[in-house]
Order: structure tokens, then C-alpha cells, then sequence
């Protein structure tokens, strides 16, 4: 074997990675400098105006508070709930493996169709949602037409959505936690409570800091379901970064704005796996 | 192996290369479009005659989705050489599309064709800007009122309905709402941006000047009718508040059954009719106190990519489907207006019109249609209007608050386009 050998073996899938991944970021970058509206042949060089577009306009800030509230809300409520259900499901009985099936079920199904149903279900005057309420003698709730109750709706189904990956995430980890430690912490008198907190909690931490990374990126990207269900209304309320975007470039024809927010996208998510690193970094173990 | 299998197999081959020589022989013209259901089973009526009649080009049409999953396709699809060779677009919409030299300045075509004599001048308008014309017209349509008969009947309101401005509208709906609101049925669908459009026009203004180009978005007339319509939803609470949010919802609901009034492009007439038989009511757009109504719909441009002998069979065949003959299925089948002067005389239409009625409502309303503007920021202003219209709508902000940032905003972003 060659010194060559293993270089060559690996440059098909490092071709890939940088024809479909790296050139688009760095042709993103170039175009966040240019004006261009995808017609014309020229594209010109703006500079920053692109970038001071963005900071200037009402509509980009208000969509990057809406993204990090949706941000701070779903992700803590993800972890919290996936792990008190793997903690649950852990156990390899008949009902636990049905019941874990059933929890994946709605991450591996087609989120358009999940957001299509969920938009009759949350419809106010027509939805089963306002029905049952009805039903029960309760008032309507304009599920997608107040801006605080639907970022609600919006948390509520990508949590769902979302949840089933977690769990099964969570349950790899908690499965790979030695049982003498368990024992251990059981012939010692520890409490269900105490056990939890400092044997479980701290070996399973390598799992949390991957879903936290992972939930993060995901809130930040969220696109389809809003695109689907609410196309960033009512009123421009839940119009989040990558919907935008996507107004940015696609509907408005301004692809430099649109270039140049997906920089400062990519740019903050680094940034907050950067933070996230440093705050958590020194509490993830890999070993036992 | 026996002789007969060698000449067999020799035989299939020379039918293979024949076929895929006859193949290469035909020019191919894809085209997208917005048409599914009925509407998309009327167009492929229109391709299959065009194709046997013309056995040397095949159309290859593709539904896309709607004019703005078009328009956002499209522009994907021109920097990766993937354009189709014409494509269906919205009658404010492509302006940004001529003035980027994507599409084909059809002006040449256009002179030398027959059709321009034959077509509706409010029909072959649609596709000039300045003295090229981009697109030949193909589904045009206005905003026409639709009521269903036996809401009004179960409500009280006999015969006819009195719906010719908008406090006749306004009442109308009310009582509806008051007497049929425990069972779900609400009086009229919250208007879609094509009939607050019109509505605009009705009361005696615009959004965007055609002629001039001025942005009329805070003139007191819109502000005012902009006003009427938001208290329907926050007001009145006469229309749903999930039509504004999603304006399908409002037509979905008034197919089921579930609303009294719609005012809706005349596209929808023929799934309307299936949806309410003879319960379906059609009437003009008010007249408050103007007579107005704007020209909607698409036309086909052809796009400059394409190698001029597709560019050729794409006019053929855009030249016959607004032929007489493809226009009238097309009318029959859908409700659109008939862009073409001798539609009318064609069986299929005659038909249509003799059997369907108020299925001509929409052409009784052509003396007082009017083109809309098409500048390259009425893309923007379209796309803005949502967000402000569902502000006001859903009482999240006054109108006329909203329509004069709304006014600045646009002229803004006019200035910044073009520089």
C-alpha cells in the first residue's frame, strides 16, 4: 500500500463534501457582497450594504426575537420531556419497545403532511381543537391568528415532531450507563431523587450536550412547518430566520440580503455551539 | 437459434432506432403551469389536441403549484440552465422576469399572427409593458361575488340579493351570521388579496396606478376600503378569521357549505357549481359607487434560454391555446373569461353558456375590467400586502396606520429597486 492509498480512498467522499457543502458556503459568502435578483448576468460588488440592509430592517430583528424565543422555550421543554420518557422506556419490555416505536413514529413522518393536519386541527372556526373546546362549554382560541398563542401552536407540533428522536437519543444513553454504578449508589442508601442527580445526570451528559447542539441548530432552522402552516403570520409574527430567508431570496428577489443572512445565521449557530462548548464543555465526560 | 429469432431480433432493433430517430426528430417544449384538478385535466385536453395536430413537437407540460411557487422555481431553476421553454405567469408578476431580459420579447411573433386580431384587447393588454408585449394571455379572470342560494333563503333574504355595494353586502352578512351562526355558518369569506384588489377599485381607487405607476396605497379611498373589509373579520365578525391567515380556507368553507358570501376570482366557477349545484348564486363585484374590477389570471412567456426552433414551437402552441377552439374547453371547464372574440361561437362554450348560469357574469363585467399595474415592485407589494392585511384584519393594527407605513414602505423599496 501506497503513502498514497489512503488519501485516494478518502477523496471521493472529501470531493462531496466540498463540491455539495464548502463551495456553496463560500459562494453564499460572495453572494451576501452582490447584488443580484437570480436574472441578471451581472452581479455586481455592494460591500457590506447587504449586511447594513439587514441591520437596519425592522422585519430581520423581529424575526431573530422570534427564533430565540422559540428557541428558549422548545428546547428546554425537548430535553426535559425526552428524557423523563426514556427514563420510562429504558426498560426492555413488549410495551416499552411498542410505546418507543410509537414516539418515533412522528419524526419520520413527512412534516409537510404533519403540518397540513395539524393546520385543521388548530383552525379556529373549523378545527378539532376549537371543537372539543366547544364541545366541553369553552370559548374559541384563535389558535393561528394570535401572535403569542401561535408560536405556542408552533412549539407545541415541532416538539411533538421532534420528541421521538430525542427519546430514542436518550435511551441509547441512559442503556449505557453501567448498572454497578446503580448498585453501587443503591448499597450506599442514595435516594431515587440523589441517584438521579449525581450518577445519571453526569453520565449521560455526553447525550444531552449532543441533542442540546442538535435541538438548537434544529429551532434555528425551523422552516417547513411554518411555511406550511402559517407562512410567517399572522401578521409577519412567526416569520422566523429561515423563513426570511427564504422571503428574502426567493420571493422578493434579493438574493445578496437573503446570502447575507444565511451567513449571519451560520455565523450565530457556530457562535452558540461555541458558548454552549465553553458553559458545558468541562461537564461532559465520554467515560464512565 | 432459429432463423426466425435472428430476423425477429434484427427487427426490433431497426423498430428501436426508427422510434428513437422519430424521437429525436420532435422538438420538445416543457412548459410549467398552475393547473391541476379540472382546470389541469382541461389544459392536457388542449396539449393533446395541439399535439395531434402537430405530431413534430411534443409539450411537455408539468404542474409546478401555485403562480408563486412558479415564480420561486423559475428563479431557481434560470441560473442552473434549467428553465423550461415557456411557463405560465401572473399578470402583475412577470414584469421583473421582462425586465431582466429573461423572457422573449413575443412583439414579432405577436405581429405576424393572426390571433391579435381575434383576441379581447382587455386580453392581449395583459402581456405589454411599454410597446413589447412578453406573454400571450391564456386564464383570465375578475372577481366575481358568489352567494350560496340556500343560506340566504334559510337566513330570510328571498329572490335575488340586493349585493351591489358594500353596506348591501355588509347586512347581508350579518344577517346571515345572527341567524345561522349557531350552526357554524358564517356570512361571507374573509376577502382574498385578488378581491381586496378589487374592492379597492370598487370604491373608486387602486394600489399601484396602472397607467402612472403612483403608489396609491394611503389614498383615502384604499385606506377607506381597506377599512371595510378588515371590519368584516375584527369589526363585524362576519367572516372567519381563518380565511385571513389562509385564504383557501374561506373558499374551502364556502364549497362546504359553511359561508354565504364569497368574492372570489371567476376561475372558481366550475368547481364552485359542482360543490353547490344549483344553490350557487353568482353576481357582479359591487359598484361602491365605482364599477370597477381588476383583470387577473396568466399569460405564457416564453423564455429567452430556450434555442430558438423551441422558442418557435412554444409560440405554435402558445398561439393555439388561446385559439377559439382551445379557449372555449378551457372556458367550459373552468369559469375563466374567454380571451378569445369567437370562443363564444364555439359548441363546447355555447354550451357552457347556454347550461351553467352565471357562468357569463364575469364577461357582462369586461366593459368596466381593468389591467393592473405590473411594475417591477408590485412583486414586493404583494408579497407585503399579506402580513399588513392580516394586521389589520386580525385588529393588531389600525388601517390607516398600516396602509401609510405600508405606502412608504413600497415607495421606499420602489427607490431602492430601481438604482
Amino acid at each position: 500500500m501506497s503513502k498514497l492509498t489512503p488519501y485516494l480512498l478518502v477523496a471521493p467522499l472529501v470531493a462531496f463534501i466540498a463540491i455539495f457543502t464548502y463551495v456553496p458556503i463560500v459562494s453564499s459568502v460572495d453572494l451576501s457582497f452582490r447584488s443580484w435578483n437570480f436574472m441578471s448576468p451581472e452581479m455586481p460588488f455592494v460591500g457590506f450594504s447587504n449586511y447594513a440592509r439587514l441591520f437596519a430592517w425592522d422585519d430581520f430583528w423581529d424575526s431573530l426575537k422570534v427564533t430565540t424565543i422559540f428557541a428558549v422555550i422548545s428546547v428546554p421543554i425537548r430535553l426535559v420531556l425526552a428524557l423523563a420518557i426514556a427514563s420510562y422506556l429504558k426498560r426492555e419490555t413488549l410495551s416499552s419497545r411498542v410505546l418507543r416505536g410509537a414516539m418515533f413514529l412522528p419524526t419520520i413522518t413527512s412534516t409537510v403532511s404533519i403540518a397540513v393536519v395539524f393546520s385543521w386541527v388548530f383552525s379556529t372556526d373549523y378545527g378539532l381543537a376549537n371543537g372539543l373546546l366547544t364541545a366541553m362549554g369553552l370559548g374559541k382560541v384563535p389558535w393561528l391568528q394570535d401572535p403569542s398563542v401561535t408560536l405556542l401552536v408552533l412549539i407545541f407540533i415541532n416538539t411533538w415532531k421532534q420528541l421521538g428522536y430525542d427519546v430514542i437519543i436518550y435511551i441509547a444513553g441512559l442503556q449505557a450507563v453501567p448498572q454497578e454504578l446503580y448498585d453501587a449508589a443503591a448499597m450506599d442508601g442514595g435516594r431515587r431523587f440523589q441517584v438521579f442527580r449525581r450518577v445519571t445526570v453526569p453520565l449521560i451528559m455526553p447525550t444531552t450536550y449532543f441533542l442540546l447542539v442538535i435541538s438548537v441548530i434544529e429551532a434555528f432552522q425551523i422552516f417547513t412547518i411554518i411555511n406550511v402552516m402559517t407562512r410567517g403570520g399572522p401578521a409577519g409574527a412567526t416569520d422566523m430566520l429561515v423563513h426570511l430567508l427564504y422571503r428574502t431570496g426567493f420571493v422578493l428577489f434579493d438574493i445578496g440580503t437573503g446570502s447575507a443572512l444565511a451567513i449571519i445565521l451560520f455565523v450565530l449557530l457556530i457562535g452558540l455551539a461555541l458558548v454552549k462548548a465553553r458553559a458545558l464543555g468541562a461537564k461532559v465526560h465520554y467515560e464512565a | 437459434m432459429s432463423r426466425s429469432l435472428h430476423i425477429s431480433i434484427a427487427a426490433s432493433f431497426v423498430a428501436l432506432a426508427a422510434s428513437t430517430i422519430a424521437a429525436q426528430a420532435q422538438t420538445t417544449v416543457s412548459f410549467w403551469h398552475s393547473f391541476n384538478n379540472r382546470a389541469g385535466e382541461a389544459l392536457e385536453e388542449i396539449i393533446a389536441n395541439y399535439e395531434a395536430a402537430n405530431p413534430d413537437v411534443d409539450i411537455q407540460g408539468e404542474y409546478v403549484g401555485n403562480y408563486n411557487d412558479i415564480v420561486a422555481r423559475l428563479q431557481a431553476a434560470i441560473p442552473a440552465n434549467r428553465a423550461p421553454a415557456a411557463v405560465i405567469l401572473e399578470v402583475t408578476r412577470y414584469g421583473l422576469f421582462a425586465d431582466g431580459g429573461v423572457l422573449v420579447d413575443l412583439t414579432p411573433y405577436f405581429e405576424a399572427d393572426p390571433l391579435k386580431d381575434v383576441l379581447y384587447d382587455y386580453a392581449r393588454e395583459i402581456g405589454v409593458i411599454g410597446d413589447k408585449n412578453y406573454t400571450v394571455p391564456f386564464n383570465s379572470s375578475t372577481p366575481i361575488l358568489y352567494y350560496n342560494k340556500d343560506i340566504f333563503a334559510r337566513a330570510g333574504i328571498e329572490g335575488e340579493p340586493d349585493l351591489g355595494t358594500f353596506d348591501e353586502i355588509l347586512k347581508a352578512a350579518q344577517t346571515i351570521t345572527e341567524t345561522l351562526g349557531s350552526e357554524g355558518i358564517t356570512g361571507i369569506a374573509a376577502p382574498g388579496q385578488f378581491a381586496r384588489w378589487g374592492l379597492v377599485m370598487a370604491n373608486g381607487s387602486d394600489l399601484i396606478d396602472s397607467m402612472t405607476g403612483e403608489i396609491l396605497l394611503d389614498d383615502p379611498k384604499t385606506i377607506e376600503a381597506y377599512e371595510w373589509m378588515a371590519s368584516l373579520v375584527d369589526e363585524h365578525k362576519v367572516a372567519s378569521a381563518d380565511g385571513v391567515t389562509e385564504e383557501d380556507n374561506g373558499r374551502d368553507a364556502f364549497l362546504a357549505g359553511k359561508v354565504g358570501i364569497m368574492m372570489n376570482s371567476t376561475g372558481n366557477y366550475v368547481g364552485a357549481r359542482e360543490a353547490l349545484g344549483d344553490n350557487l348564486g353568482v353576481l357582479p363585484m359591487p359598484c361602491n359607487p365605482d364599477c370597477s374590477v381588476p383583470i387577473g389570471g396568466a399569460g405564457i412567456g416564453i423564455l429567452a434560454s430556450a434555442p430558438q426552433d423551441v422558442q418557435d414551437a412554444a409560440y405554435d402552441f402558445v398561439s393555439y391555446a388561446a385559439s377559439a377552439e382551445a379557449n372555449a374547453i378551457w372556458f367550459a371547464a373552468t369559469g375563466y373569461l374567454p380571451i378569445n372574440k369567437n370562443s363564444a361561437e364555439q359548441p363546447v362554450a355555447a354550451e357552457a353558456l347556454a347550461n351553467q348560469p352565471g357562468i357569463d357574469v364575469a364577461i357582462k363585467s369586461l366593459p368596466y375590467a381593468h389591467g393592473r399595474a405590473r411594475t417591477p415592485v408590485v412583486t414586493w407589494m404583494r408579497t407585503t400586502e399579506y402580513d399588513v392585511w392580516q394586521a389589520m384584519a386580525l385588529g393588531q393594527t389600525p388601517v390607516e396606520a398600516a396602509m401609510t407605513k405600508f405606502a412608504e414602505d413600497t415607495r421606499a423599496e420602489e427607490a431602492r429597486i430601481s438604482n
